[in-house]
């Protein structure tokens, strides 16, 4: 497995952060104020939205400063004692060796609800007696739970970095992958990620690992980050790609899980796959890709997943040898999954059905709904005497009546018959 | 006519009632005489009498009560470990009152259970074997890990003989004043093949429409999982439409919820009734078998079926060529 490039590339030194150079620098004049003594505000408040580097800016200094960072994830630590427990005793100690350090709270965001009632109280009491710095990150400092935490911490607010910033950080990762990629296709991965770092090296991941060169040609597909528009590309990828690594490679851009670009490949395969025995290869390799599926079900073995991945992707790729590319042909939506939404209604009172027979006829509710239910569906059609009884029989609701017959009226006429 | 299931009406209450198996049956009375009940393994395709031969088991040894010494468990509803953690475990370790120191678990369906849970119930077997007994029912014994097999002692069920299974669907109909003709009776056994449970549905719910069961009547009531649908779908995909073809299985399966199996053998029928040079039909029939098991080892139904339609795409166009020469 690839490791991924946020984290590989993650800058290790504030030199090395992707803009916001005022900023930081604001945060670390208040964390150099702790030399001189406790400060008048013990905590900082970062905030910001996703991905412009509030986490990796207090990373980078505990690296810089050399103090040990003891850092949770809010979300982690919901509850008042938990969070008491946990950033209580780290902030008013010193280090075990000595040594300084800094805690972190992060994700505040994700203390919400009633389940934390509570937790921004004991993090406000903590700050309040804090002897090293504490810093807090959040996308939304302003939300109202944190209206009294505010006042006791330094607003550091962080912006969304310049597309220039951005790409600076691009081309760093370039020189260190072995990358060369054209100045225009780094710019515009940059600029659509409108200041959002992390989802920058992201794509730029899916765009360019494994490759040499990155030319413009090769991102400018990539439009806007669109659901739709992604699988589609995902899709051509596969359905009209040439290697295995390619079609391979293409699973990891998809915003959609196994199971159901599974269903999209297999749901648009025949189309444009016409030539009878390339199909016949492409529905081998689903076909195998699902036997695989099986197993993993059967031995809860989530490690085959990769051989999952191999047919369905490099397997329905390999097919095409005799089919010749034509014009453009659109995806469809996996007629399955449509079919599928549409009588899952119809599913759950066949099953409730099943349920009914089941405590009659020793048989498993699944299985009676499949095997049992059709024959009901005759006889309650053809013979409302019989239905009425067997109606009694099994107890069924009107409802259940009125599925089986398939009629108002005749339902009506059965459940007469019953009283 | 009676209204109830007649496949439940007519099941047999005790182990003398059960007209065959012979040998199974000879095996369980023992049991019954010498109070005593080994772990057992029930396979065999469906409707052969499993599921009976366990109950009937019970009442035997239990007598009227026996409903309150014996749990039935069905694991295609509840297949997952947790049931095995809480309660098979919580029955099994109960000791029962009375004169048999053991109860008995029927796992009906065993071989759906995830192999977690079978391992969990491995042990469950070994701890608890004083005072709970375990049966387990499954069609593939080969889908029960080996462990569990060799705590079991295995009784394969087969289909019952063509003598039999006609003998007791005219029991039936003379039971339930039903007139069934011999045709309808050669009908019933090839769309049912011997699963006696199908058969005496099919019966009944031919019954019901109230005329004198033949061929006809059986062929329309059981049609839309049956010869001609299949036949339809198989010549559209000879015929070089993939995409319909699919459509009509997928019709098949998600409406009107015929089970794989079920079109499987159906289409290994056909295809050797197909009118297609006899090289052909084996080669298929190598294909079919392969998809069957794929199917067998637990696949998705539509996406195993499909990928056989996309060979008889790939045969009917090879068979166009062949004849253009």
């Amino acid at each position: 497995m690839y490791a991924a490039w946020t984290v590989k590339h993650k800058p290790k030194s504030l030199k090395y952060v992707v803009g916001n150079k005022e900023v930081i620098q604001k945060f670390v004049d208040w964390v150099r104020s702790w030399e001189k003594g406790i400060p008048k505000k013990r905590a900082a408040f970062l905030y910001g939205p996703p991905g412009v580097g509030k986490t990796v800016t207090v990373e980078a200094l505990a690296n810089d400063f050399q103090v040990e960072l003891v850092e949770k994830n809010a979300s982690d630590y919901r509850t008042e004692s938990a969070i008491r427990r946990f950033a209580g005793l780290a902030s008013q100690y010193g280090s075990l060796f000595g040594g300084k350090r800094i805690v972190l709270l992060d994700e505040l965001d994700g203390l919400t609800g009633t389940a934390d009632k509570g937790g921004v109280k004991a993090i406000t009491e903590i700050i309040k007696s804090a002897q090293c710095p504490v810093v807090l990150i959040a996308n939304n400092a302003y939300d109202p739970r944190f209206s009294n935490l505010r006042n006791y911490c330094l607003l550091i607010e962080f912006k969304k970095p310049p597309a220039g910033e951005v790409m600076k950080h691009l081309k760093r990762i370039c020189a260190r992958e072995g990358i060369q990629a054209d100045e225009n296709a780094l710019k515009f991965i940059a600029q659509r990620s409108e200041g959002d770092v992390r989802s920058a090296v992201n794509d730029f991941q899916a765009l360019a690992q494994g490759r040499k060169r990155l030319t413009y040609e090769d991102v400018s597909w990539l439009g806007y980050r669109d659901r739709q528009e992604t699988i589609f590309t995902v899709l051509r990828m596969i359905i009209y790609g040439k290697t295995c690594v390619g079609a391979k490679r293409a699973v990891d851009m998809a915003d959609v899980d196994i199971d159901m670009l599974f269903e999209w490949i297999y749901e648009n395969v025949p189309a444009h796959l016409t030539d009878p025995h390339d199909l016949a290869r492409a529905m081998d390799a689903l076909s195998i890709a699902d036997v695989y599926r099986g197993r993993i079900r059967a031995t809860q073995d989530w490690s085959f997943t990769r051989y999952v991945i191999d047919y369905m992707t490099a397997g329905v790729a390999m097919a095409r040898q005799n089919t010749k590319t034509r014009g453009w042909i659109p995806f469809k939506f996996p007629g399955r999954i449509r079919m599928l939404s549409r009588s899952k209604a119809e599913r759950a009172m066949q099953l409730s059905i099943g349920y009914k027979i089941k405590r009659k006829c020793h048989i498993s509710a699944v299985r009676a709904s499949k095997e049992i239910l059709p024959y009901l569906r005759i006889i309650f059609k053809n013979n409302a005497n019989m239905a009425a009884g067997l109606a009694k029989w099994l107890d069924l609701d009107p409802e259940m009546i009125e599925y089986l017959v398939g009629s108002k009226k005749k339902a009506e006429a059965i459940i007469k018959l019953l009283s | 006519m009676s209204f109830e299931m007649w496949a439940e009406k007519y099941r047999p209450k005790t182990l003398d009632d059960m007209v065959n198996q012979k040998e199974i049956v000879e095996r369980l009375k023992s049991f019954v005489k010498s109070r005593n009940v080994p772990h057992c393994i029930f396979a065999g395709p469906p409707g052969t009498g499993k599921t009976t031969a366990a109950i009937c088991l019970a009442r035997d040894l239990y007598g009227g009560a026996y409903r309150e010494h014996i749990m039935e468990l069905n694991a295609s509803d509840e297949r997952g470990i947790n049931v095995v953690r809480e309660t098979v475990k919580t029955f099994a370790r109960v000791r029962s009152i009375g004169e048999i120191s053991f109860k008995i678990m029927i796992l009906d369906e065993a071989d759906n259970m995830t192999s977690d849970a079978q391992q969990a119930l491995r042990r469950t077997m070994e701890r608890y074997t004083e005072t709970c007994r375990f049966i387990l029912i499954a069609n593939y014994s080969g889908k029960i890990i080996e462990p569990i097999q060799s705590r079991c002692a295995p009784f394969r069920f087969t289909y019952l003989p063509r003598e039999e299974h006609d003998q007791h669907l005219r029991q039936i109909a003379e039971e339930e004043k039903v007139k069934l003709l011999d045709d309808g009776l050669d009908a019933i056994f090839e769309v049912c093949s011997g699963d006696l449970r199908r058969a005496i549905n099919t019966l009944q719910a031919a019954a019901s429409l109230d005329k004198p069961v033949d061929a006809k009547v059986v062929y329309s009531i059981t049609g839309r999982a049956n010869p001609a649908d299949v036949q339809k779908m198989i010549e559209i995909a000879m015929n070089g439409n993939f995409l319909e073809a699919r459509k009509q299985l997928r019709d098949m399966i998600q409406k009107y919820g015929v089970a794989g199996s079920d079109i499987i053998r159906q289409i290994h029928t056909e295809i050797f009734r197909a009118d297609m040079p006899e090289q052909w039909k084996i080669k298929l029939a190598d294909i079919i078998g392969e998809i069957d098991y794929r199917l067998v080892e637990g696949a998705d139904e539509e996406v195993q079926l499909s990928a056989l339609l996309a060979r008889l795409v790939e045969a009917g166009y090879e068979l166009r060529k062949a004849n253009m020469v």
